[in-house]
């Protein structure tokens, strides 16, 4: 992703170099500019603003008070619970995919890569449902769970499972090219040169990828802090127990608590702005890196 | 450290990279593998390596079977075609890498490493460019880290593949002139893996020529170059000229299209005379003539429609007063017959005929 979002920058800035022939006019420009920034009022900053608009309605100290309310705070920790086992789960598994499709050939190659997508094309909805069917209490191990006593639907358990699905896509999706584009070689040396497996992916391998990895991780814990449909299929809305944020915000709003469903929205809207943010900062710091290195690349040659 | 291969080969798919290859390599020899892309030259350097492994035969280290062994238990220097220097580190860190990793009980000290990377540097002489990263430096100076790099291991063989493919002409030949300083300094078994002739004649102490997964003539350069054991390795090794004919009571025939073997003869081989002169002349029309550099080149048709690559001395050339259009008569000074066009066909070696 981020190596796309590169070369379309690269691409825009060759075409202004080369003059005015290829340009569109001043009319046409300022036309596509408008029609740009009208959508990005309409559909992004003005619901952003009424989030905090709305959430600070009734004045600061209300806003504060949803805080302290025991269902929110349950709503925060279990949110943040579930992202922080969905993300560093999926960031080994990320690894471990991108690693063993980028360096190795193997029966199912293709396959692996279509079922890492699965998560992206299947809908939240189905992904949840496919617990419900699996440990459900009419599900396919609900009567071995039942009898051994182990809740997963209904219950923390299930919401963590149905946050790593749903997340576990980004991590792999993001080393993946990097990986490929590497190639073996510096593996190679280093098995050569006597590092063991492990030496040479936390000295060779992992320091190559490390801020296509941050990204990927960025981008995982952002939905997996906002996800909704998969996790609201298996949480049976238990509130207090069983709800994460988004959930807790459509209870609160179906509940006509517009300023505390809206003040729990904003900490969520605040969430995943300071995600972009820090994503920013990171595609640009590599993007520095990279710049640095092809600059230096031509200063040598 | 001596080499030994012993009947190895390799597939990949339905591809077989090498055909049951053997090959002896002594201790303390530079020695080249040259062969075209696809003869498996890499191939064989890899398995040697250990970072690619035979479906059949063996691997000798000085007399010990290592077949079995990974690339890390070799203990191999391997200098790759593209560097594969690690990009995050520095010079220094590069070539410290092998010397880090060993496990304690083996690993140098701090003061150890560092003198050993000094020492290092001065042979490949980038002494100031310790803290550099490898994007920071040229391509030539790359390959030295990458040689460096795999030297402090001290290695009991040295591999490197095509470890000039990447470099521009005039760096290709520094470092080649560099690295054979550098084998006859420090006297390591190496083997060097190239499709270019000129470098690994130039070079190797010894020269194994490889075609299609099989190793066609083992030789010192002077060995492979005036006595080929095949037409491939004829061919392969300088420019030819290709006729069909025969050579009968040391008179050559270089035209007869129905018993014709193949025969060749090198342009310089070939001398341009204005008469008829000796037994195994043929008459051809100069048609294109480059004087540039030490050698001039002409091309000339035959009678039968061929075109005859000569080349001749300057001297000889003025002597001649040749131009383009004209009728001379071309002799050979020696000719090497094959039985047929397949490799490794060349039990008539050689042949001379005046």
């Amino acid at each position: 992703m981020s190596a796309s979002t590169l070369s379309r920058i690269d691409i825009a800035a060759t075409h202004g170099a080369a003059g005015k022939a290829t340009s569109e006019p001043a009319i046409v420009r300022r036309l596509l500019i408008g029609i740009a920034l009208l959508f990005l009022l309409v559909f992004l900053f003005l619901p952003l603003g009424v989030v905090f608009f709305t959430a600070l309605g009734d004045g600061v100290r209300v806003y504060l008070r949803t805080f302290r309310d025991p269902d929110t705070l349950s709503a925060i920790r279990l949110t943040l619970l579930a992202a922080g086992i969905a993300v560093p789960l999926n960031m080994v598994f990320g690894v471990a995919a991108a690693w063993a499709i980028g360096k190795f050939d193997f029966a199912g190659k293709s396959l692996l890569i279509t079922l890492i997508d699965l998560p992206f094309s299947v809908s939240p909805v189905v992904s949840g449902l496919i617990y419900v069917l699996l440990f459900g209490l009419q599900g396919l191990l609900g009567p071995w769970l039942i009898a051994h006593d182990i809740r997963i639907i209904f219950a923390v358990p299930g919401i963590v499972l149905a946050t790593i699905f749903v997340t576990f896509p980004f991590v792999a999706r993001e080393l993946l090219p990097m990986v490929q584009a590497q190639g073996n070689d510096e593996e190679e040396a280093a098995l050569t040169l006597g590092a063991s497996g492990w030496q040479t992916f936390f000295r060779v391998t992992l320091p190559n990828v490390k801020w296509a990895l941050l990204y990927g991780v960025i981008l995982c814990n952002a939905r997996a802090m906002g996800e909704f449909g998969a996790v609201s299929v298996v949480s049976g809305h238990i509130r207090g127990l069983t709800d994460t944020m988004p959930l807790h915000i459509e209870v609160l709003y179906n509940d006509y608590q517009f300023v505390p469903a809206f003040a729990v929205a904003s900490l969520l809207a605040l969430l995943a702005l300071m995600t972009l943010v820090v994503k920013s900062a990171v595609e640009w710091k590599s993007q520095q890196s990279a710049k640095h290195r092809a600059n230096e690349e031509e200063m040598s040659a | 450290m001596s080499i030994r291969v012993r009947g190895v080969t390799k597939d990949f798919g339905r591809f077989r990279a090498l055909k049951s290859v053997d090959l002896e390599i002594p201790a303390g020899q530079l020695v080249a593998l040259l062969g075209p892309s696809g003869s498996g030259k890499t191939t064989l350097l890899r398995i040697i390596a250990g970072l690619e492994f035979a479906d059949s035969g063996t691997v000798e280290f000085g007399g010990a079977d290592i077949t079995d062994q990974t690339a890390r238990e070799r203990h191999v220097g391997f200098v790759f075609q593209h560097y594969a220097l690690f990009r995050h580190m520095t010079v220094f860190e590069n070539i410290a890498f092998g010397l880090r990793v060993r496990p304690r009980r083996f690993r140098p000290s701090k003061q150890q490493i560092r003198e050993k990377v000094h020492e290092l540097l001065r042979l490949i002489q980038l002494q100031n460019q310790a803290g550099r990263y490898p994007s920071q430096l040229s391509g030539g100076q790359r390959q030295r880290v990458a040689l460096a790099r795999a030297l402090a291991v001290e290695p009991s063989v040295l591999l490197l593949d095509e470890p000039f493919g990447a470099l521009d002409a005039k760096v290709r030949q520094e470092l080649r002139h560099w690295l054979r300083h550098l084998h006859d300094e420090v006297h390591i078994t190496s083997v060097f893996v190239t499709h270019d002739q000129e470098e690994a004649l130039e070079l190797a102490d010894l020269v194994a020529v490889m075609n299609e997964g099989k190793i066609e003539q083992v030789g010192s350069p002077d060995e492979v170059y005036n006595r080929p054991a095949s037409s491939f390795v004829y061919n392969f090794l300088g420019n030819v000229n290709l006729f069909h004919g025969r050579v009968d009571d040391g008179k050559t025939y270089f035209h007869d299209e129905a018993a014709g073997k193949p025969i060749f003869v090198r342009p310089h081989l070939l001398e341009i005379t204005r008469q008829p002169n000796g037994a195994s002349h043929f008459r051809a029309t100069t048609k294109h003539i480059n004087a540039a550099g030490p050698l001039v080149k002409v091309e000339a048709l035959t009678d039968w429609g061929a075109t005859v690559r000569v080349e001749l001395s300057q001297a000889q050339f003025r002597a001649l007063h040749l131009a383009k259009g004209e009728v001379v008569f071309i002799t050979p000074k020696e000719v090497a017959v094959f039985d047929k066009d397949e490799p490794g066909a060349g039990e008539y070696g050689p042949a001379t005929a005046r």
